[in-house]
């Protein structure tokens, strides 16, 4: 039973509750606090690697202070971290109020902001420059958090702790992804490593949130440690359905029994859980002690926990209110088996 | 060999298995498992669910056998109960009710004093030795199968009640003595003829059948259809029917009906838990117009009575190994028992009488744990609304986040966290949330948005924080520049202070 947590105090939270982990932190809320979004947005609006690079810099610190206190909360447990997923246009302003707002917060120039947001447009945010494809365009977005990753960590086993960091790249579709990820990802926490001369255990994993990943599951295992079946955006792109547009057909949907229930709230079995299953099942056909669980909001549901234990999952994250109820409805469905 | 559709009880006779809740329904199910276990319960027999099932399968009509099978159960009730079925000297009545695998209070139909003619009502004036009696019973059935089987509303015969009663210059039906409801038993019948241009059935075979009809159809009445679609319970499972013979809780001052849990389904403490009326029938209880005595008051108004009840609730308890939400009547100082089910409880109690059957030795540790549902889980972690007290609803939306929130309207998340920041307990009111607003969700006791569904931006960040939150609420209109808001009542106002 793990949470979905991105502060200490939401890990203590869950702790509390009977948490044994965090399944998911979202770096990109991290991103938002306090000062921090300036130097996010100056790396963003930067014209090339130096200038991001100098920007990233400034965010840096920052992370490392957020994972030194998550891993703090959570000593003992591992604490699964989600390289950055979100576009990039989610940081900068769109409205011209906003725009107005941070261009005299900041001092950058509203014609420069503006430029920046018609440049970064997507058509379709969902499908498009997010996730892993980030880390594999921008190299030096997720190098900087894995070194805040393994930075923290070290400091922390320094001192005595115990840390078990996990880092998950997000939204990958194909194995080549993850491998030039996993590599630069190991890269680091060895040089990291060696320079703080401890002895750290990680593991690096991917989300299965693509019908690409689940289907090509056994290559994607050759390179992964775990998997965390991302339900909320494997639903999306499995059912063709966008969560945000699907207001205005999917209770109708709902009414006529086309699906049962709202498939973003109890998992829809029979596809998306057929997709679900054969991850385990290749992935495991590869790598018999690949660890898997589930971070979408599926996570805190009964009825898809009870599918969970069926499938074979190792653990199932949710939100830290939720933690109680997903722990009684995981021992449910494990007497019920 | 044809389908069995319908299984018999009653007299330490059951042909049914008492766990075949899928087929018996809840109720057939419990009476025939109480019949087995040597609890009283009055003779009877229940149609099958799967006949239900075929009923709807065959556009309506009752599957090979149904009505045989219907006609010869009635010949062992008679027989069993030594009363004949519409006799002008001591007629058999039943009960018809209804029961689905799982329970689904109030959703379906029932009829009572089931078997009364314009014959049969005087064998029972002759066998009950009471008039008023008798014709009470009667213009009862006639109001109740009006109601279920012709379609003519409850209310117009309770005008018809009324008149009669301030024609009297009473205030209560029971004031009213056998003249005054043969009398109503007439208008009652004229109100027949004159809504449907028939009389009211006078067959007792005819009317079981129209009201075994009427119980399958109540199957997929609106109301019911709306009960399972918000239970997640199939549409496809059908109902049983029971045909019970009646026992009489309204013959006099020793006779009664009532409803009890095992256990306070409240707080889960280990008491007896129930209300009861002396000189009335069941739906006397649901329809509150006396009010019930608590149960503990027929120990000294009917001690051998309630000393059987007493056993027979332990024993109920110790079979079921739960607590069991039980229905009762006491026919001239004799007990029946008409029902048991499992008890619904609060999440509370659910706890307290899962740790405390434990500790009675009565279920072990496993079971205990299923013994709580996780969505109840809910409830002890989140405030909720005093469910005692009656609010002014001005505006519904979708429950993102449970709980329950007070504070004063704010349409800012930076007003929010400054009016926070000042020990102002707020509600943040937005079209929809955006990230840029944690701060001032947090800050916020509750948050309530007029878009966005069940996983928009709110109600996702809402369930992280534990916060309530209440989304997509289309019928707010802000006017987030003159700070207030409408929801088709008065507008409310930010205050400015």
């Amino acid at each position: 039973m793990r949470a979905n947590a991105d502060t200490p105090h939401d890990s203590r939270v869950a702790r509390d509750f009977g948490a044994e982990g965090i399944g998911l932190c979202r770096t990109e809320h991290m991103f938002f606090d306090g000062d921090r979004i300036d130097a996010v947005r100056e790396m963003i609006l930067a014209d090339n690697e130096e200038g991001r690079r100098k920007a990233l810099a400034k965010v840096k610190p920052y992370q490392k202070e957020d994972f030194l206190g998550l891993f703090t909360a959570m000593e003992g447990l591992p604490v699964t971290i989600r390289l950055l997923d979100p576009p990039l246009h989610e940081f900068i302003p769109h409205t011209d109020e906003e725009i107005e707002r941070v261009s005299k917060a900041s001092g950058i120039s509203a014609d420069h902001l503006k430029a920046k947001a018609t440049e970064l447009f997507e058509f379709n945010p969902m499908l498009g420059h997010r996730g892993c494809r980030l880390g594999l365009t921008f190299p030096e977005i997720y190098e900087m958090q894995v070194y805040a990753i393994f930075e923290a960590a070290c400091e922390l086993v320094k001192q005595g702790k115990v840390v078990k960091p996990e880092v998950m790249i997000p939204l990958v579709g194909s194995y080549k992804e993850l491998e030039i990820l996993k590599d630069m990802t190991n890269e680091v926490a060895a040089e990291v490593i060696a320079k703080y001369g401890v002895k750290l255990d990680y593991l690096v994993g991917t989300m299965i949130e693509l019908p690409r990943a689940a289907l090509t599951a056994n290559e994607i295992a050759e390179h992964a440690q775990f998997f965390s079946f991302g339900t909320n955006d494997l639903t999306q792109t499995t059912l063709g359905v966008s969560r945000d547009d699907a207001g205005k057909f999917l209770p109708i949907y709902v009414e006529k029994g086309i699906y049962k229930e709202d498939p973003f709230v109890s998992i829809d079995v029979s596809g998306v859980g057929q997709l679900v299953e054969m991850g385990v099942s290749k992935g495991r056909s590869i790598r018999a002690d690949l660890k898997t669980g589930i971070c979408g909001e599926h996570g805190g549901d009964p009825e898809s926990i009870a599918f969970c234990q069926k499938a074979g999952l190792n653990y199932v994250s949710c939100s830290p209110f939720r933690v109680p109820v997903a722990r009684l409805a995981a021992a449910h469905a494990a007497l019920k088996q | 060999m044809s389908t069995k559709w319908v299984y018999f009880f009653g007299k330490g006779r059951t042909e049914g298995d008492g766990k075949n809740k899928n087929l018996l329904g809840g109720k057939g199910a419990g009476l025939a498992e109480m019949t087995s276990i040597g609890i009283p319960v009055p003779p009877g027999f229940t149609i099958t669910t799967e006949a239900c099932v075929q009923y709807y399968k065959d556009n309506k009509s009752y599957p090979v056998g149904l009505w045989d099978q219907v006609i010869a159960a009635l010949t062992e009730l008679e027989t069993a109960m030594g009363k004949k079925f519409g006799d002008v000297n001591n007629p058999l009545l039943v009960s018809v009710r209804s029961g689905a695998r799982v329970s689904m209070p109030g959703m379906m139909d029932t009829v009572l004093n089931l078997g009364l003619t314009d014959e049969s009502v005087k064998g029972l004036e002759k066998s009950s030795g009471n008039a008023r009696f008798a014709y009470d019973s009667y213009r009862r059935f006639i109001q109740m199968f009006s109601d279920v089987v012709l379609g003519i509303g409850h209310h117009q015969f309770e005008h018809i009640l009324k008149d009669m009663k301030n024609a009297r210059g009473v205030k209560e039906d029971t004031e009213l003595n056998a003249d005054d409801l043969k009398g109503l038993v007439i208008k009652y019948k004229a109100l027949v003829v004159e809504e449907i241009g028939k009389e009211f059935p006078q067959d007792p075979k005819e009317q079981l059948r129209y009201a075994i009809d009427a119980v399958f159809d109540s199957w997929n009445n609106q109301r019911a259809k709306t009960y399972r679609k918000i239970n997640k319970m199939s549409d496809d499972w059908g109902t049983a029917v029971n045909v019970q013979s009646m026992v009489f809780g309204n013959m006099g001052d020793d006779c009664g009906t009532g409803v009890a849990f095992t256990r306070n389904p409240s707080t889960g403490d280990k008491e007896f838990f129930g209300e009861y009326l002396v000189n009335a029938q069941g739906e006397d209880v649901v329809a509150g117009i006396r009010t019930p005595e608590p149960i503990a008051k027929l120990k000294t108004a009917m001690p051998e009575v309630f000393a059987q009840l007493e056993e027979v609730y332990k024993k109920l308890e110790n079979h079921y190994k739960d607590v069991q939400d039980i229905e009762f009547t006491i026919e001239k100082g004799t007990l029946y028992m008409l029902q048991t089910r499992t008890g619904k409880r609060t999440a509370r109690a659910a706890v307290k009488i899962a740790f405390d059957m434990v500790a009675e030795g009565l279920i072990d540790k496993k079971t205990a744990v299923l013994r709580v549902a996780p969505e109840q889980v809910d409830q002890l972690l989140h405030p909720m609304i005093d469910t005692s007290v009656k609010y002014d609803v001005i505006a519904k939306g979708l429950p993102a986040s449970p709980g329950a929130a007070v504070g004063k309207v704010v349409f800012t998340a930076e007003e929010a966290e400054s009016w926070a920041a000042q020990g102002e307990k707020v509600i943040l009111v937005r079209a929809e949330t955006s990230p840029e607003d944690i701060g001032g969700m947090h800050a916020a006791q509750g948050i309530l948005t007029a878009t966005g569904g069940m996983t928009s931006h709110a109600a996702v960040v809402a369930r992280g924080m534990g916060k309530c939150c209440v989304a997509g609420c289309g019928a707010v209109r802000i006017n987030d520049v003159q700070k207030f808001f409408t929801a088709g009542a008065p507008p409310l106002k930010r205050v400015t202070s």
